[in-house]
């Protein structure tokens, strides 16, 4: 298991990432030499116009991916050099996911696809579901633990989503869009949801290209042709304008 | 701890995938259900057969000569052996004086004959003609009243000893001892019952269908060697050790009984259960081999066909994966997993296939030999299916193993 946050240094640090794509004989650079260090308890958007390299900075922040050069440390681990079942291990413990599509198992109820995590964590039956019924109480959906994500509506999905990615108590929670197929309410009630975690000390990490989004940030990050064009800090809430 | 929730994890998405696509994993066993059931039989019959073949074995006697005009098994070349002259009861009792001391003979001739005690019919009941010596060179004993005595070969007494399916048969559960059956067109007295001693491999003598009779009763009313009946004499070494030299003696009589020249082939036969141990092998053979070419043959195509199931699973359950890696799972839990669920597939063709094979089971019970389903073999079964389907996952399995999580979540 990963070591628990250094108290003292950053919560990630990414160094010169070079992440290049071969289409054949073709190179793509989708990021070409960022450098970045995010803190623990930061509320961060990433933007960009489409094909700026925000998807594959987040994987790379996930653990889904690894860079072509430059090196990434979380908690102090140097996860850039880490196997692919050590990445999976980071990944079930201190990465949660939040994706645009939800990515909800269809089969299984919305129980088990949060207890998921735990899972490959090798937590007890028991345990885990004590835990997973917790979570979802947490989001709100304590009625609806049985039923399957094709019973449920958009903005409940991806409320079953958070709880997966809450579940194992991760240090970073990364959404990449998380309210690109939301209608403009429920997105208003997910992005909340962020804003409640942040306050409640969460690391909350998101991609989006809406401005009402990033609002919700405290760090606003531009990418720009695998380029951070910008990174700026905001002291006031945005829900303070509302 | 990990690898067990891992399991049951496994073991779950499994089930739940197996049942949304069951018409198409039913399909796909097919080949599974043939192949299992086919190794069930093969051994199921290899078993049969061997039992069959050690009470034939223990009825025969390993330390007893059989002296007849054909051979028991027949390699090839039967119209070498037509020509050969009948062995009488007048054979079996010079051979019998020249071994006096050495050996135990005893002569038989036997008949298929109808047995019917009243109103039932017994049509398979072999007739047998022997003296009181049938007891010393078999391992037959009577089960209820006596066995015949030499005062009953003297006198030519129509009496008989029963053997014990004829004795169910006919009388059930009226005692027999003192009653009179008819065989062919005579009425026996019934003295015994023989106890029960199986029998009955490869069409060879089912022992329990036997009726014993004097064998000088036999001669007069069914005939001997004046109606082209042949005697087999059998000759019971004193010990084991002995029986390499008596067959020799005995083929030094037999020539000189027959009046055979120097260098002039022999016109009798000795069996021993050689012979039928020789019988047995290749029969054995037969079986295995087409048993195991069946099933091997089966459960290869089956097999091909769980893989390409296995293949499309893996093809259509890309996003499942992308998740499952997203949120922790390691190349070995999807990796279990897909083997799991073959290993579930083949395990549902074997039990499929076990029913088939109990089936083709009581039919051969009912028809060639006696034949049971054991549970031993039950469960091999069951692992070589579910170790097929584990085999045959093992390539799609490790196709999804590997899958690059954010291609995977890309998936549509
Ligand atoms: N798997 C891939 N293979 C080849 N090129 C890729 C791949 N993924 C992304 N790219 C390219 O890398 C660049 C950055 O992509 P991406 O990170 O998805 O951008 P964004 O999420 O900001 O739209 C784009 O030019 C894209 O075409
Ligand atoms: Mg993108």
């Amino acid at each position: 298991m990963p070591a628990q946050p250094a108290a003292a240094g950053p919560l990630l640090h990414l160094e010169d990432i070079v992440r290049t794509y071969w289409l054949g004989t073709t190179e793509v650079q989708a990021l070409r030499g960022v450098t970045l260090e995010i803190a623990h308890n930061e509320y961060v958007a990433i933007m960009g116009p489409s094909g700026s390299g925000k998807s594959t900075l987040m994987n790379l922040i996930g653990c889904l991916d690894r860079p072509t050069s430059g090196s990434y440390r979380l908690e102090g681990q140097p996860v850039s050099e880490m196997s692919d079942d050590q990445l999976a291990e980071v990944r079930n413990r201190r990465i949660g996911f939040v994706f645009q599509t939800f990515n909800l198992l269809p089969r299984s109820d919305v129980l088990h696809n949060v207890e998921l995590p735990l899972v490959y964590a090798g937590i007890p039956r028991a345990e885990r579901r004590e835990r997973a019924e917790q979570a979802i109480a947490r989001v709100g959906l304590a009625d609806r633990a049985r039923h399957r994500p094709n019973e449920l509506s958009g903005g409940q999905r991806q409320r079953v989503a958070i709880a997966r990615a809450l579940i194992g108590n991760p240090a970073i929670l990364l959404a990449d869009e998380p309210t690109g197929n939301l209608d403009s309410r429920t997105g208003a009630d997910i992005m909340a949801m962020f804003d409640e975690l942040y306050a409640s000390g969460q690391t909350v990490i998101l991609v989006t290209h809406e401005d009402d989004i990033a609002a919700h940030a405290r760090r606003t990050i531009r990418l720009r042709d695998g380029h951070i064009e910008s990174d700026v800090a905001r002291a006031a809430p945005a829900t303070a304008r509302q | 701890m990990k690898l067990r929730a891992e399991l049951a994890e496994a073991a779950r998405i499994s089930w739940s995938a197996i049942l949304a696509n069951r018409g198409r994993g039913a399909l796909t066993t097919l080949g599974i259900i043939i192949g299992i059931a086919a190794v069930i039989t093969t051994m199921t019959a290899a078993n049969g057969l061997a039992r069959t073949f050690r009470e034939t074995f223990s009825a025969v006697g390993a330390d007893v000569l059989y002296v007849s005009r054909m051979p028991w098994v027949i390699v090839n070349d039967f119209w070498k052996y037509r020509t050969r002259p009948i062995l009488g009861l007048d054979d079996s009792e010079r051979l019998s004086q020249s071994l006096r001391g050495r050996a135990i003979v005893n002569p038989t001739i036997d008949v298929g004959l109808p047995a019917s005690f009243r109103d039932r019919t017994l049509e398979s009941t072999r007739i047998i003609g022997t003296t009181d010596r049938q007891l010393i060179v078999s391992s037959a004993v009577p089960a209820l009243g006596r066995f015949l005595l030499p005062v009953d070969d003297h006198y030519r007494r129509r009496v008989c000893v029963l053997g014990h399916e004829v004795r169910e048969r006919l009388f059930g559960k009226v005692d027999p001892v003192g009653r009179d059956v008819r065989l062919g067109a005579s009425v026996f007295r019934v003295i015994g019952v023989m106890e029960k001693q199986g029998g009955g491999f490869l069409g060879g003598p089912n022992f329990d269908l036997q009726v014993f009779v004097p064998v000088s009763t036999f001669a007069r009313l069914f005939g001997d060697r004046s109606t082209d009946r042949s005697v087999t004499i059998a000759v019971k070494a004193l010990s084991h050790e002995a029986v390499p030299e008596l067959e020799y003696e005995i083929i030094g009589e037999m020539r000189k009984i027959r009046r055979l020249r120097p260098g002039q082939q022999e016109n009798f036969s000795i069996n021993r259960l050689d012979t039928l141990l020789t019988a047995y092998n290749n029969v054995m053979g037969v079986v295995l081999g087409i048993g195991l070419l069946v099933t091997g043959i089966a459960l290869f195509v089956g097999g091909v066909g769980v893989t390409n199931i296995m293949f499309v699973s893996v093809m259509e359950r890309t996003r499942e994966i992308g998740i499952r890696k997203a949120l922790g799972a390691t190349r070995r839990s999807i990796l279990l997993q897909f083997l799991i669920e073959g290993g579930i597939i083949c395990l549902g063709g074997g039990v499929a296939g076990i029913l088939v094979a109990w089936l083709i089971t009581l039919l051969i019970d009912a028809t060639l030999m006696p034949a049971s389903l054991s549970p031993q073999i039950a469960v091999i079964a069951l692992l070589i299916a579910f170790t097929i389907g584990v085999l045959a996952g093992l390539a799609p399995a490790w196709r999804g193993a590997r899958q690059d999580p954010i291609e995977a979540l890309r998936y549509e």
